[in-house]
């Protein structure tokens, strides 16, 4: 009798406005223990001068990020970063793009193609940077010999020991691996463009290429938007390809350091032999204003680019 | 009978049983971690031997590539899950992290009476102890791969002249002259110490270490000089070459010469047991006399949250021991055990031999330089690549002194 009383009770107001909240708090629990959490300790870590070793720590408030303003090797980070996305970004909205376009047309063969473009995304960076590295070596590298072989001797040079052309080869390297993204998420959206458009265009007696452009492309909107935002997170937080192919000093004379190498050797430190120039606190304050820099031009990319698509 | 016989077996059995039992209980494991993966069947050896002289303790060696040890170690460190045995550079850095209190105060706990005068300095920090040598100490020279130079009629260069002579006659004929792994700064900086000493030489450098002489002393710029001179003998890509790969190169005859220690020949055999080497003093800048810089492997220390301090403490006193240090010197590099010579080591011989003419304690041991050494590190590429000027590069050298007298 009882029981039948609980079970016909309505539930409460309370309940039935705030009940799914229990749902929530699973989540926000490991929401909160392993992402605010630390945030919140590393932020608390970046207002001190702690050098990463001992018990020695003052708290010097906002002093590293107003140093880190006038930082010059953050800026020059910072800038091979910007270069690296700005030409990432052009090769996979052409390069990309256009691979998709081939594949799209179901060549024999489609599934090895894209497979074969596709490995490179899931192949360990490091493991790929050290093959790159023997590759491009001038000592026992194959892409020098190979040049001379082909009538290119002048274009064989010590690919990664001279500033002008080392950043070129973490680029090509960096577009290698990322390449398979741009044609996989471009081919998605591809796939997706409703036959009828392209038929009532063609009706109308737009040709192949009016079909592409003034059809095909506004449709892509989406797609565009999604890599390149994720372009920009990806080459921002570029590390490994650099740190395997020229090392943690982002040889040759910081030619090729990046904002992730930079925060590395300031919080890591690099020499065997002294950790006299190691500052955690300040690596950590790098790391997390380049973190609050990349949310906020995230933010403004995804608002400027979803309006193109509203727009379309 | 038979019975009794079958009760005495099963209690004899059980006692058996029960004494393996706590010998296996009383098992402590040590975990150590050092910087030389390509010493590590030798250090293993050396292991061995320690532990088949104490049953009740296993040592966990792990060996960390140079590159990432540091960063490895530190974050371990503040972490609280550093190994039982660690180690570090003598001199500074030791002292920063006993500060910092990760270290076992080791002062008066072990008997140092085996190690050389040089060796039981470099470990006093004011009369305090905290990481012992058992890993023996290196020189660093410049080594030479004799069939190449005897082929080419060439001897090792021992001037600046000489040396780009040398450079220019071996690239006329194809052969890369120096090998050099310059991605890390690392080696270059020791090449820079090398001519550094040239100059100043071992009353020069305490003259330094007080503020009486700088690197900015017009003789002392040609140290810099030099370095940039022979830039163009390094093997091409030498700036984006890392450290493992430069002691392939090396050992794998892709050079003729490369600046080296003596530690680094047991990682050249096992690359190329046939390689054929000889040393000689790193050739001397303008004005200078060859010169050869000397310093201590890392030093072993115990972290101060070991819980097995005493095993850790045995471990070390074993290991300064006529035993352990006979296999060090025969298989890796020169012992600081002043009882011990090596069985047949040439090489170590002519490292003997070159560091008796003109030898300088590495920067980074010494507190008045200690910083000095990162500030080379950092800037040498710059150098190498004509970006900085030797004036310059000196400069930034000198503002890391800090004079012993200030």
């Amino acid at each position: 009798m009882i029981k039948r009383d609980r079970q016909s009770r309505p539930p409460s107001e309370f309940s039935r406005r705030y009940g799914h909240l229990w749902f929530v708090v699973p989540g926000l629990v490991f929401f909160l223990g392993v992402f605010l959490l630390p945030l919140a300790l590393a932020f608390g870590i970046s207002m001190t001068n702690w050098s990463g070793l001992g018990n020695n720590v003052q708290f010097i408030g906002l002093a590293n990020y107003a140093e880190i303003l006038t930082h010059g090797p953050f800026y020059r980070a910072a800038f091979h970063n910007a270069v690296i996305f700005v030409v990432i970004l052009i090769f996979q909205h052409t390069i990309g793009l256009y691979t998709a376009v081939l594949l799209n047309e179901k060549p024999r063969f489609m599934q090895f193609y894209r497979t074969v473009l596709f490995l490179p995304v899931i192949m360990s960076l490091v493991a790929t940077g050290f093959v790159w590295t023997l590759m491009l070596s001038p000592n026992i590298g194959l892409i020098n010999p190979v040049l001379k072989s082909t009538g290119l001797g002048f274009l064989a040079v010590q690919w990664l020991s001279q500033p002008g052309t080392a950043l070129i080869a973490v680029i090509v390297v960096t577009a290698w691996n990322s390449l398979g993204w741009a044609i996989i998420i471009y081919l998605a959206s591809l796939q997706a463009v409703p036959e009828e458009l392209k038929q009532a265009a063609e009706m109308d007696g737009a040709n192949s290429r009016q079909v592409f452009w003034r059809v095909v492309f506004p449709q892509l909107s989406p797609a565009f938007t999604a890599l390149t935002v994720l372009t920009f997170i990806g080459t921002f937080r570029t590390f490994d390809v650099v740190y395997v192919l020229t090392g943690p000093l982002g040889a040759p004379n910081y030619a090729t350091d990046v904002l992730g190498t930079l925060i590395y050797r300031t919080a890591f430190g690099t020499s065997s032999f002294s950790s006299g120039d190691i500052r955690f606190a300040f690596g950590i304050a790098m790391a997390l204003l380049m973190m609050l820099a990349m949310a906020a031009i995230c933010w403004m990319l995804i608002r400027q680019l979803r309006r193109r698509e509203i727009e379309t | 009978m038979k019975t009794r016989l079958t009760v005495q077996a099963l209690a004899t059995a059980t006692a058996c049983a029960f004494s393996t039992a706590a010998i296996a209980d009383d098992k402590v494991t040590l975990s150590m971690w050092h910087q030389h993966p390509e010493w590590k069947d030798r250090a293993e050896a050396i292991l061995e031997k320690f532990e088949a002289a104490h049953p009740h303790i296993d040592i966990e060696l792990e060996e960390i590539a140079g590159t990432n040890y540091t960063a490895r170690l530190n974050t371990a460190l503040a972490a609280g899950e550093a190994p039982d045995l660690f180690g570090l550079p003598a001199g500074p850095e030791t002292v920063a992290a006993a500060e910092a209190g990760y270290l076992t105060d080791l002062t008066g706990k072990l008997d140092l009476s085996s190690l050389v005068p040089s060796a039981a300095s470099a470990v006093d920090n004011d009369g305090k102890v905290f990481g012992v040598p058992i890993l023996g100490s290196y020189t660093v020279g410049l080594y030479y791969h004799r069939d190449i130079m005897e082929e080419q009629g060439l001897t090792p260069p021992t001037t600046r002249e000489e040396l780009l002579s040398v450079c220019e006659t071996l690239k006329e004929r194809g052969i890369n002259p120096l090998v050099v792994p310059a991605s890390d700064g690392i080696v270059p900086s020791f090449m820079y110490m090398m001519s550094a000493a040239s100059i100043m030489g071992a009353d020069g450098f305490d003259e330094l270490r007080a503020g009486t002489r700088k690197f900015t002393d017009p003789d002392m710029v040609k140290a810099a000089a030099f370095i940039q001179e022979i830039a163009p003998c390094l093997q091409p890509g030498a700036l984006s070459t890392a450290y493992v790969e430069g002691k392939a190169l090396a050992a794998m005859k892709q050079g003729a010469m490369m600046p080296g220690g003596s530690a680094d020949f047991a990682g050249y055999q096992e690359i190329n047991p046939e390689v054929d080497l000889g040393v000689v003093p790193f050739p001397a800048a303008e004005g200078g006399t060859p010169a050869t810089v000397t310093g201590l492997e890392y030093i072993f220390t115990i972290n101060s949250q070991s819980e097995h301090k005493d095993e850790a403490l045995t471990f070390l006193q074993w290991m300064l021991g006529e035993v352990a240090q006979q296999m060090v010197v025969d298989t890796i590099t020169m012992t600081t055990n002043k009882d011990v010579v090596p069985t047949d080591s040439r090489i170590l011989e002519e490292f003997g031999t070159a560091r008796a003419s003109n030898d300088v304690r590495v920067f980074y041991e010494l507190p008045e330089v200690g910083s000095v050494f990162g500030a080379a590190q950092n800037n040498i590429a710059a150098l190498l690549l004509g970006d900085m000027t030797p004036e310059a590069f000196s400069e930034l050298l000198q503002a890391e002194v800090k004079p012993s007298g200030s």
